[in-house]
């Protein structure tokens, strides 16, 4: 299974363009969607999930055209939106049991298994009788990946999913997703590095509704060494550092600024060369030093 | 500063927003188009009238109440449920300029958009020319003082009382709910309902949300008053206005008190759970639960998946809305309430009924379009939850995961409608409930569950389930959800008020039914097909709707209306495609056997046409109204009545004599519609002149002309048969059980019929015709015979179905089965007036004797009572009345010239009672009193029956009043006077207080104050009630001998029914003879002047002279005064003989004092001695003189030097 994103663009009725030209092809297996706030990647994944329509592009996941047989995708997809709500008065059970029939588990034995199950592996089996009203964000959270996971969809979008999640909940959220991502694609948007880096094998920065670099975590990280340096600098002397440097990004250490410059050569004294990590792929990709907006400056040169 | 910021930041936030715009466009388009919707009932009223300015206001508040509360309720809860008030309530501005600051931008928001309502009305006169009916001077006192007594205060304390609510609900939407609660529930139903039980209307006054108890006081305005009285802040209103602004500050007050800056958790658990909460929440670290049990089950979508998405959305939704606080709790109490109150519904007359099902399912059941029923509690609350269903998941922000199930849409529109229809079917389960609990608890023995059941859960439930379908689709298209609730209503208004569209055919008007009304006798009868017709055919529409949701239900993101028309067609599936389809071919299928019933088998009448038939006949016959023409004098009829097929087949043959002094050569025959008239023959050459079926009126001319004294036969035939149904009613005359037609709606008639002419003024102006007027007193012509009062013999042959009987006027002579139908032969002995009914049902008989010892005459009298089996209960009692009846009239006025009566049930769910010569016929529910349990009650059956007899003597039989002015105190006042006398001569006293009670209590129902004098009476009410108080104070003024003597003087001179008819004149003139000549002033007082009497007891106290003696002392007031018809008193001057009374304590005590006194001044003192402790005195304290305020007329005595005793004397 795989999906095919080809030539999507959305422009919103207020003239706003929140994607262009966007084409991806995303294979079985888990999907890292990296980009700033505001870059695209909710209407992106709300495409997918089957909640927007494109202005033009298509969508292929396998067989199915999914712009226009809608309702096939749903019976295959899994979706964890951003930011969503639960009926505050139902229970956990109950309303899992809820979207359980909708998924397609008609049989009242599969259905309490399935509920049983899921409810155990995002533990929430023992608050399963509580009103969703009194869940706290993270509690919610898992409820709502239980949701996406009903019925071993074969596409699974989840949007932004560790924002609200405290680190041992990331870990095991993390640990639930790769556990599906062995034969599903499971599209995961975020603009955590950390996200991606520990759990995808491929990976798409997008910015401004544009795709900036599409490839593999390490080989974007191998075709960076060498290539990223580190100084750390007063703050007061940033302005002038870059004016004569490509800096990529600047981090706050004990007090002190510390730069990453992106330079094929030794940029200068003091600069000590640093074994790259996504996190730079990512600010490299954001400043224009890597993707196509690498490319568009060559063009341009 | 904070406060004006925050004013001014929320005022600009809903200005901005556009469904604000829409209450304000709403408001101003209401009220401009006013007029076209409604009009002042008679047209010298102007349009823009300060009156009717305030019924503007009030419909259009209704309106406002109903559909704005949003305005208040976003102010109120807009940053809980947006969620931004963590930043709001952080900030440091203080809880009195947060709340103080939103509220004021919320009422005046409201307050401008009823300014709209003023400017709108007044602005239709300048921009909307061409209104017809008159306009007026504008007038800026209309505008301030419906603007500010009536508009600002409900602006405001609906404002508060929904922002109150929505303040502490945190929920916006709670505001509606207010809106519902205060007006429909709190307002009208409880406050009626609880006046009504009390019997204190003024209960209501108080209470009455936006002024609806104002209308009903305008309603005694004279229509010069409804052109220039303003409505004033005093009195009742000025109290009303009092009590809802305290209420709504107390509720301003309370929220300001709970609402806190805090965070609320949305459901407050119990502290044990959330406890556990924290601990699991804690043991984050536990290992993920590896489970493959789950991959082993797979997702299925074929049909049984749809099925259980479907049962899972409707159980869902049901439970949501059975879970909620209004789901089920409204209705549920509204059935408590009826299951209450019942014994208050059944009254009629201050009478309980029998709980018949006839009498109970008005209570359970009303048409949804009926707005005066509190049932419409129903499709109110059904716009709500459906708007609520809509956006159920949207509002709990759930529909970004609901929205990607694969679930079809029609899993979720359906879904969410069958909940819906579930909720209904639950609250038509209440009804029967309480259906059940009001026919125990009021005494029947047998329930009758099949007969609810079929009203509730088959044409209830169906008519709700289809404007339940309506609402969802409304919300589905609209979808915005207060602007959708707005829509429903605009909607449910247009079915409500159909015909100021211009809709009239039923097939035009959603959920509509041809209606009909359930009768013990007849069941639902002819009406159930009809029903199920139209209601097939709405069903084709509610698919046709379901797929509209189906398509319009927003699931993905919500975009603009054009990407909405996109989805379309993607979602336009083989499934979507058939049902529509399905509904399209139902709709056409029904639609058109509807059309080939109501258009095609049945004649179409349009109210147009209706019109332009009536005006036409005035227009173009009324030329022979007084032209001379042969009278009837003999009648006979062969009916045969086929009730199964609703036919009936007449053959007729009138015995025409010229009574008249002058040759007659030409004719008229009135033919009348809804029957086919045909082979019209006279033994003598004619030839038609005039056949004018759309009018219905033919003239022949005679070959020979008729001499004085001649005479002519003329035969005719009339047929007709109700085939299938028509758009509105049915034709109920020939039924399977419970036929019934009287003889001047089927039959032809001679000459030109008054009563046939258009009588609504407005209508008869479009056709340049003066308006309608009763014919003068003053016109000799009216008192001509006219048609229906000629006196005729009659002999009829009646056959119907076999195990019927059918009645027709006239004795018995013969009944005998002929070709398995059964036939009846009627004749009478004495002439009888030529109006008769034929009946035919299958009947219970009761016979009895009386034998005539007082006339003389020796001639038995056998009556006879048809009724039907279940409704027995009465029949006695009829029996028993007419029994008392016969002789007492005989007595007092002379022989009952007949040798028989008949009275006859009449199926229908009227009850009123109807006498024709020698024949007395009732409709179901009179006989459905419970007199039998009720002892105490007013004996209404003995009464109304003794008044029915009483028309043997004068109105029907015997003295027949001039078709003119008066006629219903020659008629009515003298019927009610004489049953009165029955009741007296029977019962004695007791009853005729409490009769005199119920025509005293209607006598204050509101109503014009101006009205005809008794000379000219014009209207029921002067010749039921008015008429009936003053013959029976003249009884206390002299004796009731001296009336008596009047009234017998009247038949003498009047009774025969020959020309020229009586008219009140000839009373009056009988009544003036009779009484000494120190009454006439009171008797022209009463028949000559709408004048009215105050008076006031002002000051009663006593003090003891010896053990025998009491000295009580009375301050009274009293005046006079005409209120003419500018609605203006004009005072007269006091020079009369009024009753003084004094009484001793308990209720059946006999007055100590009761002399009539010459009063002459405003203010008077009088003293009396008596000779036992005084609890109470006043001046008329028997109500002999009309005075519109008698609570004032009697009062309790303080004793001198003994202060304390008498506070607790009860009231006599």
């Amino acid at each position: 299974m795989e999906l095919k994103i080809n030539n999507i663009s959305k422009t919103y009725p207020n003239g706003v363009t929140a994607l262009s030209q966007v084409s991806l092809c995303i294979p079985n297996g888990m999907y890292g969607l990296l980009g700033p706030n505001g870059a695209g990647k909710s209407t992106l994944m709300r495409i997918l999930a089957t909640l927007q329509d494109p202005s033009e592009g298509t969508i292929h996941l396998g067989d199915i055209d999914m712009l226009n047989d809608k309702d096939e995708v749903r019976k295959t997809l899994g979706y964890l939106p951003q930011e969503f709500g639960l009926y505050p008065k139902a229970t956990a059970e109950n309303l899992l049991d809820y979207f359980a029939v909708l998924k397609g588990f008609s049989q009242k034995k599969a259905r309490r298994e399935v509920v049983e199950s899921l409810l155990k592996k995002v533990n929430l089996w023992d608050a399963r009788r509580q009103k969703l009203g009194g869940f706290s964000g993270g509690m919610r959270q898992r409820f709502g990946i239980a949701v996406a996971l009903l019925g071993n969809p074969k596409l699974l979008i989840v949007d932004e999913p560790t924002a609200g999640l405290d680190p041992t909940e990331r870990v095991r959220f993390l640990n639930l997703l790769s556990e599906l991502g062995e034969n599903s694609v499971v599209l995961l948007s975020t603009h955590i590095v950390e996200d991606v880096s520990e759990l995808c094998t491929n990976m798409a920065i997008i910015n401004k509704g544009e795709i900036l670099l599409e490839t593999q975590p390490l080989a974007a990280i191998n075709a960076l060494r060498g290539k990223i340096w580190r100084l750390m600098i007063e703050k007061s002397g940033l302005p002038e550092l870059e004016q004569h440097h490509q800096v990529i990004s600047t981090k706050l250490f004990s007090g002190k600024t510390v730069v990453h410059v992106y330079s094929d050569i030794q940029p200068g004294s003091g600069f000590e060369m640093v074994e790259p990590d996504l996190e730079d792929v990512y600010f490299s990709t954001m400043t224009g030093l890597m993707g196509t907006g690498r490319k568009k400056q060559e063009a341009a040169l | 500063m904070i406060f004006r910021q925050i004013f001014r930041y929320e005022f600009g936030y809903q200005l901005s927003s556009p469904s604000t715009w829409v209450y304000f466009f709403l408001a101003f388009m209401v009220s401009f188009w006013f007029t076209a919707i409604v009009r002042p009932g008679d047209d010298t009223i102007y349009l823009n009238a300060p009156s009717f300015l305030v019924f503007a206001t009030i419909f259009n508040s209704v309106i406002w109440l109903l559909t704005a509360g949003v305005i208040a309720g976003q102010a109120a809860a807009r940053d809980v449920q947006t969620r931004m008030f963590p930043l709001v309530y952080t900030t440091p501005v203080s809880k009195w300029k947060y709340l103080s600051g939103r509220f004021t931008a919320a009422f005046l928001l409201n307050a401008l958009i009823h300014l709209v309502i003023p400017i709108g009305f007044f602005l239709s006169f300048y921009l909307r020319t061409g209104q017809p009916g008159q306009i007026g001077p504008f007038s800026l006192k209309a505008f301030l003082s419906a603007y500010f007594y009536l508009s600002l205060p409900l602006a405001f304390y609906v404002t508060a009382c929904q922002f109150s609510v929505s303040v502490v609900q945190r929920k916006a939407i709670a505001a509606l709910l207010v809106s519902f609660l205060l007006f429909p529930i709190l307002s009208q139903l409880i406050g009626y309902s609880v006046a009504v039980w009390l019997g204190k209307l003024e209960l209501y006054n108080l209470v009455d949300l936006v002024g609806v108890s104002l209308i009903k006081e305008i309603e005694t305005w004279t229509p010069f008053e409804r052109n220039n009285r303003f409505i004033q802040l005093t009195g009742t209103l000025l109290w009303n206005r009092l009590i809802w602004f305290a209420i709504a500050t107390l509720l301003l007050a309370y929220s300001y008190h709970l609402f806190t800056f805090t965070h609320q958790v949305e459901n407050s658990a119990p502290k044990r759970k959330k406890k556990k909460t924290a601990a699991e929440v804690a043991v984050t670290d536990l290992p993920a639960v590896e489970s493959t049990a789950a991959s082993f089950f797979l997702p299925s979508f074929g049909r049984s998946a749809w099925f259980s998405q479907l049962l899972a959305i409707t159980r869902s939704s049901f439970r949501y809305i059975a879970g909620s606080k209004t789901g089920l709790t409204l209705v549920g109490l509204y059935a408590l309430h009826l299951v209450v109150f019942a014994g208050e519904y059944l009254k009629a007359k201050g009478v309980p009924q029998y709980a018949t099902p006839m009498n109970v399912l008005p209570m359970l059941t009303a048409s949804l379009t009926n707005t005066d029923s509190g049932l419409v509690l129903i499709p109110m609350l059904l716009t709500f939850l459906a708007g609520e269903l809509i956006w159920r998941e949207r509002e709990s922000n759930l529909n970004a995961m609901s929205d990607t199930m694969p679930v079809s849409e029609w899993g979720l529109f359906l879904g969410k409608f069958l909940g819906l229809a579930l909720v209904i079917g639950l609250w038509m389960g209440f009804l029967l409930l309480a259906g059940i609990g009001i026919q125990l608890i009021n005494g029947q023995t047998s329930v009758a569950l099949g007969v609810f059941i079929k009203a509730l859960f088959g044409i209830q439930l169906i008519n709700y389930l289809l404007f339940a379908m309506l609402v969802m689709a409304v919300h589905a298209l609209v979808n915005h959800k207060y602007l959708g609730h707005l829509a429903v209503l605009m909607v449910y208004l247009c079915l409500v008020f159909p015909e100021k569209l211009g809709i009239e055919h039923n097939l035009f008007l959603y959920g509509s039914d041809p209606g009909g009304s359930y009768t013990d006798m007849r069941g639902y009868g002819p009406f159930l097909a009809p029903f199920l017709w139209f209601k097939a055919y709405w069903f084709g529409w509610a698919l046709l709707l379901a797929v509209v949701g189906k398509l319009l239900l927003v699931r993905t993101m919500p975009e603009h209306f054009r990407g909405r028309v996109q989805l379309i067609k993607n979602r336009f599936t083989r499934s979507t495609t058939l049902t529509a389809l399905a509904g399209l071919v139902i709709v056409l299928v029904t639609g058109g056997y509807i059309v080939y019933n109501t258009n095609v088998l049945n004649e179409y009448v349009s109210s147009g046409t209706w019109v332009e038939q009536k005006a036409g006949y005035e227009i173009h016959y009324r030329k022979y109204l007084n032209r001379p023409q042969p009278s009837v004098t003999g009648t006979k009829v062969n009916v045969e009545l086929y009730p199964r097929e609703r036919k009936a087949e007449i053959r007729g043959r009138y015995k025409l004599v010229n009574l008249t002094q002058v040759p007659v050569d030409t004719v008229c025959l009135d033919i009348k519609h809804g029957v086919e008239t045909r082979n019209i023959r006279f033994n003598v050459p004619a030839r038609a002149v005039v056949d004018d079926r759309f009018h219905g009126f033919t003239t022949y001319k005679l070959q020979k002309p008729l001499q004085p004294g001649d005479s002519v036969q003329l035969n005719f035939e009339v047929v007709w048969q109700s085939k299938g149904f028509r758009n509105k009613g049915m034709d109920v005359s020939v039924v399977e059980n419970g036929t019934y037609f009287i003889n001047y709606e089927r039959l032809p008639t001679i000459g030109y019929s008054l009563n046939r002419e258009l009588r609504n003024d407005p209508d008869r102006k479009n056709y340049g015709l003066s308006d309608w007027k009763l014919p003068s007193l003053y016109d000799p012509n009216s008192r001509q015979v006219r048609s229906g009062q000629e006196l005729i013999s009659f002999e009829a042959v009646v056959g119907t179905e076999a195990g019927q009987t059918a009645i027709a006027p006239g004795k018995l002579v013969r009944a005998w089965n002929e070709k398995g139908r059964s036939y009846f032969q009627y004749a009478t002995h004495a002439p009888i007036r030529n109006t008769f009914s034929i009946f035919s049902a299958r009947y219970e008989k009761y016979a009895s004797v009386w034998k005539d010892t007082v006339s003389g005459r020796k001639r038995d009298v056998t009556f006879t009572i048809y009724y039907h089996p279940g409704h027995a209960e009465n029949v006695k009692r009829i029996a028993r009345s007419v029994q008392a009846a016969l002789p007492y009239f005989t007595r007092t006025f002379g022989p009952y010239p007949h040798d028989h009566l008949t009275i006859t049930e009449r199926s229908d769910s009227e009850g009123f009672l109807n006498a024709e010569p020698s024949a007395v016929d009732f409709g179901e529910p009179f006989v459905l009193l419970n007199q039998n349990d009720n002892p105490q009650a007013l004996d209404v059956v003995f009464f109304a029956m003794a008044h029915e007899v009483a028309h043997q003597w004068f109105g029907t039989g015997q003295v027949i009043p001039a078709a003119s002015e008066g006629a219903p105190v020659v008629s009515e006042s003298v019927a009610n006077y004489s049953g009165l006398q029955v009741v007296e001569h029977t019962y004695g006293e007791e009853q005729v207080g409490l009769l005199l009670q119920m025509w005293r209590d209607d006598y204050e129902v509101p109503r014009m104050w101006y009205m005809n004098s008794l000379l000219q009476a014009n209207d029921p009410f002067l010749g039921y009630r008015k008429g009936v108080m003053a013959l029976y104070a003249l009884t206390r003024y002299t004796h009731k001998e001296a009336v008596n003597d009047a009234l017998r003087q009247m038949l003498t001179r009047h009774g025969t029914g020959k020309p020229p008819l009586p008219n009140t004149l000839d009373l009056y003139r009988e009544l003036k003879a009779a009484m000494p000549d120190s009454l006439h002033g009171l008797l022209s007082d009463y028949f000559e002047k709408n004048l009215y009497w105050q008076m006031k007891t002002d000051q009663v106290s006593a003090e003891q002279i010896d053990a025998r003696n009491w000295k009580v002392t009375l301050r009274v007031k009293a005046k006079k005064y005409i209120i003419d018809s500018t609605g203006s008193d004009i005072a007269q001057p006091l020079n009369d003989w009024i009753e003084i009374g004094v009484f001793a304590p308990g209720v059946k005590s006999k007055p100590l004092y009761r002399q009539k006194h010459k009063i002459t001044a405003e203010e008077t003192t009088i003293t009396v001695r008596v000779s036992e402790k005084p609890a109470q005195a006043g001046i008329d304290p028997y109500y002999l003189l009309f005075d519109l305020f008698l609570d004032d007329n009697r009062k309790n005595v303080t004793i001198k030097g003994d202060g304390v005793e008498n506070l607790k004397q009860g009231l006599l």
